[in-house]
């Protein structure tokens, strides 16, 4: 047999054997916080907000990429929740001092119906809009852990924060006014 | 050449051929724990060092040309043994990985996440869901119902799990928001029934969820096509889902069990409930060897015992 043959071949293999076994401690998976599941809304800074067509109050469809271009304040709801009621006069201020520099809270009732959401909003007399997301997909896509939970949404449509729990106004403020400053 | 020599030969192929089927035989059955047993290992490593130690004999000709060709064949199989070693030895134990509709898993072992994909009702109940694996450099790869995909050293297949999708209302038709407190997803109405409950000698799929708006909490048990059709209620050739509604204290109330045909609406504790019964994927996760090594060292063993039978000088009378 020609030696170079030989050598050839036992190269060849050496690769093939090294590179082998390294893929098994080279593995990798994407970033964490990139992805939902298990770690709740915090866990999806730096992901694209996704983004589903659901209701309106109105009869009408729309989503969230509808007001891509603007900083939207995200918050998932519902009628029964009483941190929700507690923290949405907070929301619906946020909303009336900011909406003009590009700027909106968007309301996602979890679950009920259209009345009951709409009933709500009256109730509590909120001008932000409000999609009512009956199948509950931007709970799951968001890993909403309880409710109310709230994302903050740069322009581009990708997720700055994700918060668990109630927020005060000043925490609103705290989490959007950045990205409001920053196009200034 | 020397009668030894080609026992020895003949002990070298059988060694490589076995355990190259032994390695191939990962790609079959990714999943068969005994892939990441010792005694595989072992047995591997057997081979490998039958197929070596005559390789280093052949390659100084103490068997002859053939011997010495023969060598390209056995490096060969060696790859390939080695692939198998390494993907048993270092390769993750073989994982089910269970999320629900809409959300994302990260998959390290894969250097992937899988996608699963938004499911309403009907796709439940025909469950024909495929999931998405992307991977880092932003490929992807479609995984239908039943199907396997190979990624990097890892077989992926879709294994479909009972699931439901349930939809409550109250008695004037206002829908109720169904939460998971003990799911990794709390704002699900995907059920995956993760348990498995024994109830007069036949265990079912068992889950629970909740109605916070009117504080009821859910257990809720699958019945088969086949349980159904034992039972005297349901709807004979449909799924169908027991459900046992309890009060904020977990005490059953008053007209609180029963059984929902998928596809049906009931009454049950003073809650509407409808249920669409069918499956929802799983990923089933295993190990299997680099398949490069086992191309280039499969090649290289046929091309070698080609290159050394073909061309092998006829014994001198």
């Amino acid at each position: 047999m020609p030696r170079y043959l030989g050598l050839v071949a036992a190269l060849v293999a050496l690769v093939a054997i090294v590179f082998t076994v390294k893929l098994y401690f080279g593995a990798s998976g994407p970033p964490a916080s990139r992805l939902a599941g298990g770690g709740g809304p915090a866990m999806l800074a730096g992901a694209p907000a996704q983004s589903y067509p659901v209701k309106t109050l109105d009869g009408a469809t729309a989503g969230l990429d509808r007001y891509r271009g603007s900083v939207v304040l995200v918050n998932l709801w519902a009628s029964w929740c009483a941190p929700c009621r507690s923290e949405t006069p907070a929301l619906e201020r946020l909303y009336r001092d900011e909406r003009g520099k590009g700027f909106t809270v968007l309301g996602i009732d979890q679950g009920e119906s259209t009345e009951a959401a709409g009933a709500f909003a009256k109730q509590m007399n909120l001008s932000y809009p409000i999609l009512v997301d009956e199948d509950q997909r931007y709970g799951r896509a968001y890993a909403a852990i309880g409710l109310p939970t709230s994302l903050v949404v740069d322009r581009t449509g990708h997720i700055v924060r994700g918060i668990d729990g109630e927020l005060t106004l000043a925490q609103m403020h705290e989490a959007v006014d950045p990205l409001l400053r920053a196009r200034e | 050449m020397t009668f030894d020599m080609t026992t020895n030969r003949a002990v070298a192929l059988a060694s490589a051929v076995g355990g190259m089927l032994l390695v191939f035989a990962q790609d079959v059955y990714p999943a068969w724990s005994g892939f990441h047993a010792w005694q595989y290992t072992a047995a591997l490593t057997l081979a490998a060092i039958a197929v070596v130690g005559y390789a280093l004999g052949a390659r100084k000709g103490t068997d002859g040309d053939v011997g010495t060709r023969i060598v390209i064949a056995a490096i060969g199989a060696t790859v390939v043994i080695v692939a198998g070693i390494a993907s048993g030895l270092l390769g993750p134990d073989t994982e089910t990985v269970a999320r629900t509709p809409g959300t994302v898993a990260p998959l390290p072992d894969v250097g992937a996440a899988g996608f699963f994909p938004v499911a309403d009702p009907a796709t439940i109940e025909r469950g024909d869901a495929h999931v998405e694996i992307r991977r880092r450099d932003g490929s992807s790869v479609d995984i239908p119902p039943g199907a396997r995909r190979f990624v990097g050293t890892t077989a992926i297949e879709t294994t479909p799990e009972v699931a439901a999708y349930v939809e409550a209302r109250q008695p004037n038709g206002s829908r109720l928001t169904i939460t998971q407190p003990q799911n990794t997803s709390f704002l699900s109405p995907v059920l995956l029934f993760p348990e498995r409950v024994p109830i007069g000698g036949v265990v079912f799929p068992a889950d629970g969820f909740a109605t916070p708006a009117i504080q009821r909490q859910i257990k809720a048990f699958y019945f088969s096509k086949a349980e159904v059709a034992k039972s005297t209620h349901g709807t004979p050739g449909k799924e169908a889902v027991l459900l046992a509604v309890d009060d904020e204290n977990g005490k059953l109330i008053q007209s609180g069990i029963g059984i929902v045909p998928s596809g049906a609406d009931a009454t049950i504790g003073g809650i509407r409930f409808r249920v669409a019964a069918g499956t929802y994927p799983a990923l089933l996760i295993s190990a299997v060897p680099y398949p490069p090594a086992l191309w280039i060292g499969g090649l290289l063993f046929v091309g070698g015992l080609a290159y050394a039978y073909s061309y092998a000088r006829p014994v001198a009378a």
